[in-house]
């Protein structure tokens, strides 16, 4: 599948995507943490929530390919239809 | 020589610990670094704001106007629409004071308050009330709320999906403090190791040391101009980041 145009919009969320990857899983498992030092439940919590930071990171960026795919397939409809009035 | 040291002297910040009638006013290298901007903006721009006759005054007034409309036409319309425009003198306001934090760093004396977490933080909230304030204004408590389900989501995944959502959006508000704070700190830590290869050489022998000066100063002259150019790109990736993430919550799919 060809990937692209990109507009300028989509350069900035796509360098975005990998902060955004590494900060959800490091506030996941460090709220995992937390609550294994509460709860003394160690390593589970932390493991649990390494997972679900890593799940939320793959979502963000699976669901922004969804966007921009979307945003795409719109560009290139609406270039067809320019070349068709023209 | 700590080199170690004498970079977190560099980089952290530095209280000065003034106790006023009991009461302890925190006042640091950061916050006088932010207030002198404040000051300089806001009187600045007053000046600028006032009717002039000289040809100075009046070169300054068509700059600051060529300037709102770059953030008018560049950053806020694009991204927001028309629904935007009420909100452009808050994404002027937020250039221009991440722009002079940044250089303000860069002269000698002066620290980068960006450089702080609790400054870009802060920032980060302030965009972030004003992306929460744009999704209630726009939609109601309600409508702002259906707006984090994406169209064609099925109804048992909508328990799922929602939190996820909700916890993306918060993530996306911290990445926007932490990409400003990690820009900022990276490249004085730069600036100031650069510096400190010329006393690192020179203590295993003076004339290494002599020697290493001139392409140590040449590197350094290399990243302070690049360090100008990061503190535009911050500035203006900061506003156009905030701009889209509002104008995602005002125009939901």
């Amino acid at each position: 599948m060809a990937l692209g145009p990109f507009t300028k919009q989509d350069h900035l969320e796509i360098t975005t995507l990998g902060m955004e990857f590494a900060v959800s899983e490091i506030l996941c498992a460090g709220a995992g943490y937390w609550l294994d030092q509460r709860w003394g439940t160690a390593p589970w919590c932390l493991v649990a929530g390494a997972a679900a930071g890593f799940a939320l990171g793959l979502y963000q960026i699976l669901r922004a390919a969804r966007q921009m795919t979307q945003d795409n397939a719109k560009f290139k409809k609406a270039e067809e239809k320019k070349d068709g009035r023209r | 020589m700590d080199v170690a040291e004498i970079i977190s002297h560099h980089i952290l910040d530095h209280d000065w610990g003034v106790t006023l009638a009991g009461f302890r006013v925190p006042v640091t290298t950061h916050t006088v670094t932010l207030m002198a901007v404040s000051l300089v903006l806001l009187l600045g721009l007053y000046w600028i704001s006032r009717r002039h006759q000289s040809r100075a005054g009046r070169l300054l007034t068509t700059l600051t106007e060529e300037y709102v409309s770059f953030i008018r036409d560049g950053v806020v319309l694009p991204n927001m629409g028309p629904e935007g425009r009420s909100f452009l003198p808050y994404f002027c306001t937020l250039f221009l004071f991440v722009l002079f934090c940044a250089l303000a760093g860069l002269i000698p004396n002066m620290k980068t308050a960006t450089a702080n977490i609790s400054v870009t933080a802060a920032l980060a909230l302030c965009s972030g009330g004003l992306i929460l304030y744009c999704g209630l204004k726009f939609h109601g408590p309600i409508g702002f709320l259906k707006g984090f389900i994406p169209s064609g989501t099925p109804g048992w995944l909508v328990p799922l999906i929602f939190p996820l959502e909700i916890i993306s959006m918060i993530i996306k508000v911290c990445v926007l403090a932490i990409r400003l704070f990690a820009n900022m700190l990276s490249g004085h830590m730069v600036l100031i190791c650069l510096l400190l290869i010329i006393f690192v050489v020179g203590q295993m022998h003076i004339a290494a040391g002599a020697g290493a000066l001139l392409p140590a100063m040449g590197l350094e002259l290399f990243m302070t101009c690049l360090e100008i150019l990061v503190a535009f790109l911050q500035a203006y990736v900061f506003t156009l980041l905030t701009s889209i993430f509002a104008g995602s919550v005002i125009h939901t799919h």
